[in-house]
């Protein structure tokens, strides 16, 4: 198409809008508000995938975790493992991770006088970590205290409160060690973190020697290495490398978030010891299917807003052509091509979609935002989707384009068939109806 | 010249390889049955005969028959003590018979007060095997549990699914373990530490001091009470790795089914949390055969619907 004629429709089309500003509102109301409704949809499942990466990666202590299994005199397998290669070759493969640091973990049943709850107990080491540092937040104690002091445990504001427990209290902690005996110990709480501005997190973290003298294992022993990366999503690419850097040098790796129990399955036919890798983003994925719902749910408003959309556009155009077909009829007249006419109509189409979507997606980043200052049940079903408590709004660029141009297509696809009628009105039949 | 097809192998003939091969087979036959404490005599019946015993040592049963344990109950030494509770062992199990009761319990809880829990259990202790299956509280009815080739799953009717569990693991959040549903064989995983001499009520009672033989055993330290007239244990207390007291098991009541002695009557207090116990009783006490199908997983999702 010419520039000339590019304008001409352009301008032809801006007049026509113009020419009845209440339809055009109407019209372009409604898909605006279609638009906002699939910005807010997008931007906040967006923002729960995100809030669940982020709590799965506080959860599970790393962006990459490698868990070693070490079989026992019985041919059992134990989670623990001495290898201080791993963590060597993990630092020559990754050169931009962040950390490495050794991790041990355990189910503990915590009493406090004649209260008694059950929670995972993480062991960290506190002068190498970066994640917890960083994101939870202290309602009591400081984290001097936590590496200070002897046998000290940081505790989650959701067991401190239902305990009745504050900074100083002693807990008796049970848990089985890593070769299966139980055993008791003693911890006093030091600090206490919010836990609904970690996504209802009830993990209790004590020090990495502590946890592993507790689990009966040696000093150079541990149970995970937990990878932190300067950029979660670069972790399913970093797992693979590390996988095949450490077969290259004959450890037996198991991959997946199911590598535990592969490595339990070869628990009678393994004589070294065998190591799994998970990602957040596996992990995450086990979790994210509990959005699914949500997701699916979105995916059929923003179908079905775009039909309702769709028929918006294509009824008012049948009735422009109605309108106008006298005027058709009268351009055909003076010149007007049947592409013109044609174009024309989807020109219009295309700039009332375009404009009003546009303004939906800006109406909607307020709107997104405002919601997200609401707070939510970080304990309910969806804590762990939460980030502090709220929802997340986080729309990407991508997302608001795909939106514009989606509208937009169905625009074109809507306004297609009274355009192609229009096109092909025959001048003096409408001159002559319209007279 | 011969063709390579006409050259005489100067192997053995298919006859010679038929009978060395059935020598070989009755060799493997008699050495796998000696593993197995040898057939039972008689030929096998339902139950299984008293020298079998998957997970025994070898020679476990009949070692004790004979064995004469002091009369003074003073001059025990640590193998004596250890044949007694062997004795214990043994006598606490059914490795002529199978076994089925009803077990009632009722459990006390500082946080969920007192409920109480029915079970249907069958057990074959000569292959270490039991079938537990929930008959009460109504919401649970039909859940069960079952022990098999040293494994152990748990079955829920509702999700009809099986999960693993091990014989650690505490019954229902209670004080009860699994290991509480299955034959004893402390004299298999502890070996003598210290022993003493005391009184437990009226009863004389030798003390022993026990040390797990291994790390894999659920509680690295026990402390047996048991009265060496009638050979029986009133009381266990059982240690973590840190020698903190994690439970005491009473023995209260026993009653003589053939040559068992059954605890019909015990009771579990935890030790950290001394608020929290359970008393299980033992009651329609069997010793029929039971068929082998009981100790399947098949078995088990049927009788559960």
């Amino acid at each position: 198409m010419h520039l000339s004629n590019f304008k001409l429709h352009l301008k032809l089309a801006a007049r026509n809008l113009r020419r009845q500003p209440n339809r055009t509102i109407a019209l372009g109301g409604a898909v605006a508000f279609s638009a906002l409704v699939m910005t807010l949809i997008s931007g906040f499942v967006g923002g729960m995938d995100k809030a669940i990466q982020d709590n799965v990666t506080l959860y599970s202590g790393g962006h990459i975790l490698i868990s070693g299994y070490t079989p026992s005199w019985s041919g059992r397998l134990q989670n623990r493992f001495i290898d201080d290669e791993i963590a060597k070759t993990v630092e020559s493969v990754i050169p931009d991770v962040r950390t490495v640091s050794p991790l041990a973990q355990a189910r503990a049943t915590v009493v406090f006088g004649t209260r008694e709850i059950q929670l995972t107990l993480r062991g960290v080491d506190w002068t190498k970590d970066e994640l917890y540092h960083d994101s939870l937040i202290l309602s009591s104690g400081d984290w001097e205290a936590l590496n200070e002091q002897d046998r000290s445990m940081l505790m989650s504001s959701q067991t401190a409160d239902r305990f009745g427990l504050a900074i100083g209290d002693q807990v008796v902690v049970r848990l089985t060690t890593a070769s299966g005996q139980q055993n008791v110990t003693d911890y006093a709480v030091s600090a206490i973190y919010d836990d609904a501005a970690s996504g209802g997190m009830t993990t209790a973290f004590v020090s990495f020697g502590d946890l592993i003298a507790d689990l009966n294992m040696k000093a150079n022993e541990q149970q995970q290495i937990a990878i932190f990366l300067k950029d979660s999503t670069d972790a399913e690419r970093a797992a693979k490398a590390i996988a095949e850097a450490l077969t290259e040098k004959g450890y037996s790796i198991a991959s997946g978030t199911s590598g535990s129990e592969q490595a339990s399955q070869r628990r009678m036919n393994s004589e070294k010891a065998v190591y799994s890798i998970s990602t957040v983003q596996e992990l995450a994925g086990e979790i994210g299917s509990a959005l699914g719902s949500i997701r699916w749910i979105g995916y059929a408003v923003f179908i079905l807003m775009l039909l309702v959309s769709a028929t918006g556009i294509a009824n008012s155009y049948q009735m422009v052509l109605l309108e106008r077909t006298k005027e058709i009829g009268m351009l055909r007249c003076i010149g007007f091509k049947k592409k013109d006419v044609f174009a024309s109509f989807i020109f219009e189409g295309i700039l009332l979609a375009g404009a009003a979507a546009f303004a939906g997606i800006i109406c909607a980043l307020p709107i997104g935002l405002g919601i997200s200052f609401i707070p939510f049940d970080p304990h309910g079903d969806f804590g762990a989707a939460l980030v502090k408590g709220h929802l997340r709004f986080a729309p990407t660029l991508d997302q608001l384009l795909i939106i514009l141009v989606f509208i937009m297509i169905v625009a074109i696809v809507a306004v297609f068939l009274p355009a192609r009628k229009a096109a092909e009105v025959v001048p003096v039949e409408a001159l002559r109806i319209t007279a | 010249m011969l063709r390579f097809y006409e050259k005489r192998t100067w192997f053995f003939s298919s006859k010679s390889i038929r009978d060395i091969s059935l020598v070989l087979l009755g060799f493997v036959i008699v050495m796998c049955a000696q593993a197995q404490g040898g057939p039972p005599p008689g030929g096998p019946k339902g139950g299984g005969g008293p020298m079998a015993g998957i997970g025994l040592p070898l020679g476990f049963l009949e070692a004790d028959k004979d064995y004469k344990f002091p009369d003074d109950i003073t001059k025990y030494t640590a193998n004596d003590f250890l044949m007694l509770v062997r004795r214990t062992d043994i006598r606490s199990s059914f490795y002529n018979s199978d076994m089925n009761a009803t077990i009632t319990t009722v459990n006390v809880s500082p946080t969920r007060g007192t409920f109480v829990t029915k079970e249907q259990i069958f057990r074959r202790d000569k292959d270490d095997a039991f079938l537990m299956l929930t008959l009460e509280p109504e919401s649970r009815k039909g859940q069960g549990m079952l022990r098999v080739d040293n494994n152990m799953w748990r079955y829920d009717p509702t999700s009809r699914k099986f999960t693993h569990t091990t014989l650690k693991d505490t019954y229902e959040n209670t004080t009860v373990t699994n290991n509480d549903f299955r034959r004893w064989q402390r004299s298999i995983d502890y070996s003598v530490e210290k022993l003493s001499v005391g009184t437990l009520g009226n009863y004389k009672v030798i003390i022993g001091e026990l040390k797990a033989n291994n790390d894999e055993v659920p509680f690295p330290y026990i402390k047996m009470y048991i009265e060496a007239d009638r050979k029986i244990v009133l009381k266990v207390e059982e240690y973590s790795l840190s020698m903190k007291l994690l439970r005491t098991a009473y023995y209260t009541q026993y009653v003589q089914i053939g040559d068992s002695f059954v605890p019909t009557v015990q009771i579990f207090q935890d030790g950290l949390v001394p608020e929290k116990r359970s008393q299980v009783t033992y009651t329609n006490i069997s010793t029929k055969s039971l068929p082998d199908y009981y100790f399947t997983k098949e078995y088990l999702e049927r009788v559960s619907q």
